[in-house]
């Protein structure tokens, strides 16, 4: 008995929403478009937050790292990372990517220039499958495995020591056994500026060359995991902490703190912004719409009303054809805005063209791709639901409440 | 009449006040340039040995030093083997290492000036800063008599305001009787004790009354030390300028 009322409301509102046709039509269109425009925006933004997060952590950072308590405090090379065989067993089982990094102070001078850096030991081959830098070579070539003596230096540090590619290097250092270790080192490459501690002060040399110039044996400082977006961050970290001790687990969120501030405020920020910015244009139009149909059928509710019809039949009726007009402009406004958000997931387009994009000094790859997920589809189509169903009540209840007497009489 | 009378009193008393504070015939800038020329004279020669206590190890090295006048300053590792050779030289500001593994010579940056110079507790830029502490600090005696059964003079030196000095105070304590040096106490720009250099077993080395042994205990690393011990000390030797050089370095 109900559902068949319910229906016979749906059938009144439906032809009710189609007696004047262009106006229907041109608020359809409106809030359709500001669905798609929505949905494309907050997939750009969510693609461009994913990117700058992808491009922090899948630099050199990786999504967690894990160092011996309190290392990063003084980064002594005292400090380093006993019993990794559990946290590499972790990382095997959830096929999660693992470097082993060891760190330590010296001086770097080549001809009569010098300069403080910090030497990284590292296996370059994993490095290469796990991490990006290696990859962002401004000049010469990374250390391969075999490249004993070779030293892969920061730009900023190469220019202020004059280093190029082949330039012999003097390397000074006090060993873990306070003994003074002195090597010569050869430039192999030199990196792109990707991140200001790596610009100035990195200096990469083979693990193996770490352990003769520190006289240390197989000290590691670091260790960097890297799913590639597979996992969460906080995941990883709880994978590890529930086995390891006496060990800081961190994630990169934790470790760059102002550049997870950063994605995350503006993430929010972005989208609340345009949503209520589309929100408020989508149900002026909504409002406008219903408000003009219901006096233009004053009469016909003032008649209705007469013969016995109840005013909360009317608000229901009202608001159903807000939700039946939002309704259509849903499912037209989520077939466009999804199709544009998935040609830009699939093709992305190109910044290329401003310079170099970078974020919180990670300079990032210039093809900017949208992300679209469930809820940036379901978010805008329940938000203008909802804003064309308060943005009838208005006119609804103008239409509930008058009196049929006036109405009938009611001259538009 | 009577107010110039107070006033020129009071501009004689202000003058004459530091006199009467130490009515003694101390002279501290005498005894802060016998403390600075306590190891040097006109030029230097020595054997010392540094030994240096971490957390973590522990080792000795044996070093040949020269100095002449206030800025030159050469010293070679002779022990142990491994850095047998390797030689600082100091020329007025700058600070070079020569390394002869690898037959080169390695300036000291600016930035490397504070950080620990042959893995001691001292700095290059103690090696650096041992200009007259009479033209950095302003200082005047703090105390003077018996501290612990010693006869001894403290003298509390603060920076001037140019200068280019790292700490916040130097207290220098030495013998009232020879300006022995007993210890000097560092403390940072927040007045907190930051290190304390001792000295001990006064003898008489190259004709001077010196301490042979001189102990440097940092605050903030509980249970570490570097310790000198001069084996032999002449003064007064002929060395030529070119001694002190890039060139001499190499050789």
């Amino acid at each position: 008995m109900n559902g068949k009322r319910d229906m016979k409301i749906t059938k009144l509102s439906w032809r009710n929403l189609w007696r004047n046709p262009t106006r229907t039509n041109v608020t359809i269109l409106a809030v359709s478009l500001c669905i798609a425009v929505l949905i494309i925006f907050q997939s750009m933004i969510v693609g461009l937050i994913e990117k700058a997060k992808f491009t922090t952590t899948n630099l050199v950072i990786g999504e967690v790292q894990v160092h011996a308590e309190g290392y990063l405090d003084d980064r002594s090379i005292y400090k380093s990372l006993q019993n990794t065989e559990e946290i590499h067993l972790i990382a095997k089982e959830n096929n999660i990517g693992l470097v082993e990094r060891s760190y330590g102070f010296g001086l770097i001078s080549s001809g009569t220039k010098s300069a403080g850096t910090q030497f990284w030991g590292i296996n370059p081959e994993s490095e290469l499958q796990h991490f990006d830098f290696a990859n962002h070579i401004d000049k010469g070539n990374f250390l391969t495995n075999t490249s004993l003596k070779k030293i892969v230096l920061g730009r900023k540090l190469a220019s202020s020591i004059a280093a190029d590619i082949g330039t012999e290097l003097v390397v000074f250092v006090q060993g873990a056994d306070g003994s003074l270790g002195n090597e010569l080192f050869y430039v192999a490459g030199i990196l792109k500026n990707m991140a200001d501690n790596v610009d100035r002060g990195a200096a990469m040399i083979l693990r193996e060359d770490f352990d003769i110039l520190f006289s240390a044996n197989n000290l590691i400082h670091e260790i960097a995991l890297n799913s590639k977006g597979r996992f969460e961050s906080e995941e990883i970290q709880k994978l590890l902490s529930a086995r390891t001790a006496d060990v800081d687990v961190e994630t990169w969120q934790q470790l760059m703190p102002t550049i997870a501030l950063l994605t995350e405020k503006m993430s929010v920020f972005m989208r609340t912004f345009f949503s209520l910015i589309f929100g408020i244009a989508a149900s002026l139009g909504v409002m406008n719409t219903m408000i003009m149909s219901t006096y233009d059928r004053m009469r016909e509710f003032g008649i209705i009303r007469a013969i016995g019809t109840t005013p909360w039949r009317i608000l229901k009726q009202v608001s159903l054809e807000a939700i039946l007009l939002t309704t259509i402009a849903s499912v037209i406004g989520v077939v466009v805005g999804l199709s544009v958000a998935l040609y830009f997931q699939k093709y992305g387009f190109d910044v290329s063209g401003s310079g170099n994009m970078s974020f919180g000094g990670v300079v990032m790859d210039p093809i900017w791709r949208a992300s679209v997920s469930v809820g940036i589809v379901f978010l805008p189509v329940v938000l203008m639901m909802l804003i064309s169903i308060v943005a009838s009540i208005y006119p609804a209840s103008i239409a509930a409440r008058i009196k049929p007497v006036e109405a009938i009489h009611y001259k538009p | 009449m009577i107010r110039l009378t107070i006033v020129t009193t009071c501009i004689l008393f202000k003058i004459f006040l530091p006199n009467f504070a130490f009515a003694s015939n101390l002279n501290p800038e005498k005894i802060l340039d016998s403390v600075d020329d306590l190891y040097r004279s006109n030029t230097s020669y020595g054997i010392l040995t540094l030994s240096v206590t971490t957390k973590n190890w522990q080792r000795t090295l044996t070093l040949e030093q020269w100095s002449k006048g206030e800025d030159r300053h050469l010293i070679k590792v002779l022990k142990p083997k491994k850095e047998k050779g390797l030689t600082t030289l100091r020329v007025d500001n700058n600070v070079w290492n020569y390394m002869p593994k690898v037959k080169r010579v390695v300036k000291i940056p600016s930035s490397m000036m504070a950080s620990s110079w042959m893995g001691s507790h001292f700095t290059n830029d103690d090696l650096v800063k041992q200009s007259r502490m009479v033209k950095d600090y302003t200082f005047s005696v703090t105390y003077e008599g018996e501290r612990e059964g010693k006869n001894i003079v403290e003298i509390s030196c603060f920076p001037k305001k140019d200068a280019a000095v790292v700490w916040g105070k130097v207290d220098v304590i030495v013998y009232r009787d020879d300006y022995i040096p007993l210890s000097i106490i560092y403390y940072d720009e927040d007045l907190q004790l930051s290190r304390t250099l001792n000295f001990t077993n006064i003898q008489m080395m190259g004709g001077k009354k010196i301490p042979s042994q001189m102990i440097m205990i940092p605050v903030d690393e509980p249970g570490e030390s570097t310790a000198i011990q001069w084996k032999k000390i002449q003064f007064d030797l002929t060395i030529n300028d070119d001694f002190f050089s890039l060139r001499k370095l190499q050789q």
